[in-house]
């Protein structure tokens, strides 16, 4: 929605949108992005379909995203924006956002989630870090997503594909105790670039594996519907 | 409260000699006096003398039936009666021999059983000379060796005496040995009784003091801690005033009940299960300000309310302490299931420590790591702790949570 501030940049500068209906929020993140000299916020947005304009207009390279916004859930949008474009990184920056908001963004797409409470730094590496195509997995996004492997191995639904193997409910577990990356791989004896595959790994699977769901939901329902 | 040794003394005083021996004695004087009956009527073994058969018939059985009667308590003076009316029968049973020999035993019988080993063995001892001497006494008297076999009847007269020693004997010492068992059995009920009572007390002051140190000292540090920060500002909100003189007021109230109530704090309703995860966010948001704490589960987490309190208190006490030593503002609360237990974490990438018990009694800090087991053993479950200096330190709290329904709890439905 906001206004489209393109600034002729277009050098090594990463190209943000920022979606929040809190424009004095909106001015903060930018404020802190720009501050850091290698962000540019090419465009803002308020609501679900002025995200998905704005992005797809934009092509942002990042794009930080609330989950409340006024005319649906931001994993909506994230939703929409993966499906044109696949390569866009979302991070998600939520205030006390329902679990399975968050989830449900990471499933959609998200490459990310940080709490708004998070630091003027932690925002920055994070966006550095999504960027850099490494998922920021926060404790609480690490537990979340080891309860949805839990419950989809419970109900019978974990193939080999979209399974977490031990060593990465390890990880997982460690990052969920508030673990940074580094001290993982120093208490595993792995690198942290092992690590950072690990974590990429199990996103996959949780896309991957809400895809198949999903598919597997939509036959059901096909079913039913013939029947 | 007398110290053991001394109840122990006490209860053996009050201990009373088993009165079943006593029965016992009187079964066997009614034998007796049936035996000397049937000896006299049938005319067997060709009694001599009967008139004074009968008297002793008569001593022994009426002596007999006054005491199945009358049930004496076997005091002093019914057991000289005993004595006497037994040394009687022996005087007559030198006069008159294989008639009144054997009742007598029973006075030895009686005196051990009242006695003890020592009673009875000089009741047992005093008949036997009385016996003897009778014997002699008669014997001259009569000059008249029964059965034509002096020697041999000296010899049987001794043998009879030395018996009726040893009936005492024998009996006082079996009855001493069995007031002393039901004595020492006493004492042990007593011990045990007076130690579950005092490990039941101990648990109390246990839970009470847990329950002290955990909010009581928590805010007092908090209060001290932001009490210095507030008065090295050059402007004071009144408000963050008034913040901390709630908190103190808040635990003013929670003491005053604590002491007010009898058996330290109540426990929640049983049987009810309770979210583990708000009673963590709780705890996290008790320290908002100075402690940034991030809380991620694995589900809610449903456990009875009993866990659910103890877990969120041990939790309390362990950011408190983060708060305290640690050195760092963060610190991370990670909970999920793991089988039938649940693990819960409270880690923070602080200064951490040297595991050294004599180390952290000296700087009062095990008394808290202790205060926190204390907890987590008394839900069933164990406290890991995992520090070194400079990387920060994790408690992980084990308790066991039996599944009550397959599958997973509530995980995220999207």
């Amino acid at each position: 929605m906001g206004p489209v501030t393109e600034q002729d940049a277009p050098t090594a500068r990463v190209r943000v949108v920022v979606v929040d209906d809190h424009p004095m929020w909106r001015d903060g993140v930018r404020a802190d992005l720009e501050r850091d000299g290698r962000f540019l916020v090419v465009a803002e947005a308020g609501d679900v379909a002025g995200a998905v304009r704005v992005v797809t207009a934009h092509r942002p390279d990042l794009v930080l995203m609330d989950l409340n916004l006024p005319g649906g859930s931001g994993s909506e949008a994230i939703a929409e924006v993966m499906a044109t474009l696949p390569r866009t990184r979302v991070l998600v920056l939520s205030a006390s956002a329902e679990q399975a908001d968050v989830l449900a963004a990471v499933k959609a797409g998200a490459a990310g989630y940080l709490l708004k409470s998070s630091t003027g730094e932690t925002l920055l590496a994070a966006a550095h870090q999504v960027v850099a195509g490494e998922p920021v997995f926060s404790p609480s996004l690490a537990a979340l997503v080891l309860g949805e492997f839990r419950r989809v191995a419970a109900g019978g639904g974990a193939t080999e594909v979209t399974g977490l193997t031990e060593r990465e409910t390890e990880i997982l577990r460690y990052v969920a105790k508030g673990y940074a990356y580094k001290d993982v791989a120093e208490r595993l004896v792995i690198s942290v670039r092992t690590v950072q595959n690990h974590v990429q790994n199990i996103l996959r699977k949780l896309q991957l594996g809400s895809r198949y769901e999903l598919m597997r939901f939509a036959m059901d329902r096909g079913l039913d519907q013939e029947g | 409260m007398s110290s053991p040794t001394q109840a122990q003394e006490a209860l053996l005083a009050r201990a009373e000699r088993p009165d079943a021996l006593l029965d016992g004695v009187l079964v066997v004087r009614w034998c007796v006096v049936v035996w000397l009956a049937v000896l006299l009527t049938s005319g067997l073994a060709g009694v001599p003398r009967p008139p004074l058969g009968w008297v002793a018939l008569g001593l022994a059985g009426g002596w007999t039936l006054w005491l199945t009667l009358a049930r004496p308590r076997w005091g002093t003076p019914s057991l000289v009666v005993d004595a006497v009316v037994c040394g009687l029968l022996l005087v007559v049973a030198a006069v008159a021999p294989a008639v009144a020999t054997v009742y007598p035993v029973a006075a030895a019988l009686t005196w051990g059983a009242r006695r003890g080993l020592r009673g009875g063995a000089v009741a047992g001892a005093l008949l036997g000379a009385v016996f003897v001497v009778a014997h002699v006494v008669v014997g001259t008297a009569t000059s008249l060796p029964v059965d034509g076999r002096p020697d041999g009847t000296m010899l049987a007269v001794l043998g009879n005496a030395f018996s009726l020693v040893l009936a005492g004997a024998g009996v006082g010492l079996l009855s001493t040995l069995l007031q002393r068992s039901a004595a020492a059995l006493a004492v042990a009920q007593a011990d045990r009784l007076r130690s579950r009572e005092q490990a039941a007390r101990l648990a109390e002051r246990d839970e009470v003091s847990r329950a002290v140190h955990d909010s009581a000292l928590q805010v007092l540090a908090m209060v001290h801690k932001r009490g210095r920060e507030l008065a090295r500002q050059e402007r004071v909100e009144p408000q963050q005033v008034a913040a901390l003189a709630e908190l103190a007021a808040e635990q003013e109230r929670a003491l005053r009940d604590l002491v007010l109530s009898p058996v330290g704090p109540q426990p929640t309703a049983v049987g009810a299960l309770t979210p583990l995860r708000p009673r963590l966010e709780q705890a996290a948001r008790r320290l908002t300000g100075d402690l940034q704490v991030e809380v991620s589960t694995v589900g809610d987490l449903d456990l009875p309310a009993p866990v659910v309190a103890g877990l969120g208190a041990a939790v309390d006490q362990a950011l408190g302490n983060v708060l305290r030593h640690a050195g760092t503002p963060r610190a991370w609360l990670f909970a999920e299931r793991d089988g039938e237990e649940v693990l819960l974490s409270v880690r923070d990438d602080g200064r951490g420590f040297v595991l050294d018990e004599a180390a952290l009694v000296a700087a009062g800090r095990l008394g808290l790591l202790q205060s926190i087991r204390g907890r987590v053993e008394q839900l069933g479950g164990r406290l890991d702790v995992d520090t070194a200096p400079g990387r920060g330190t994790e408690l992980q709290l084990r308790v066991p949570a039996p599944t009550t329904t397959p599958g997973d709890e509530h995980g995220a439905r999207d």
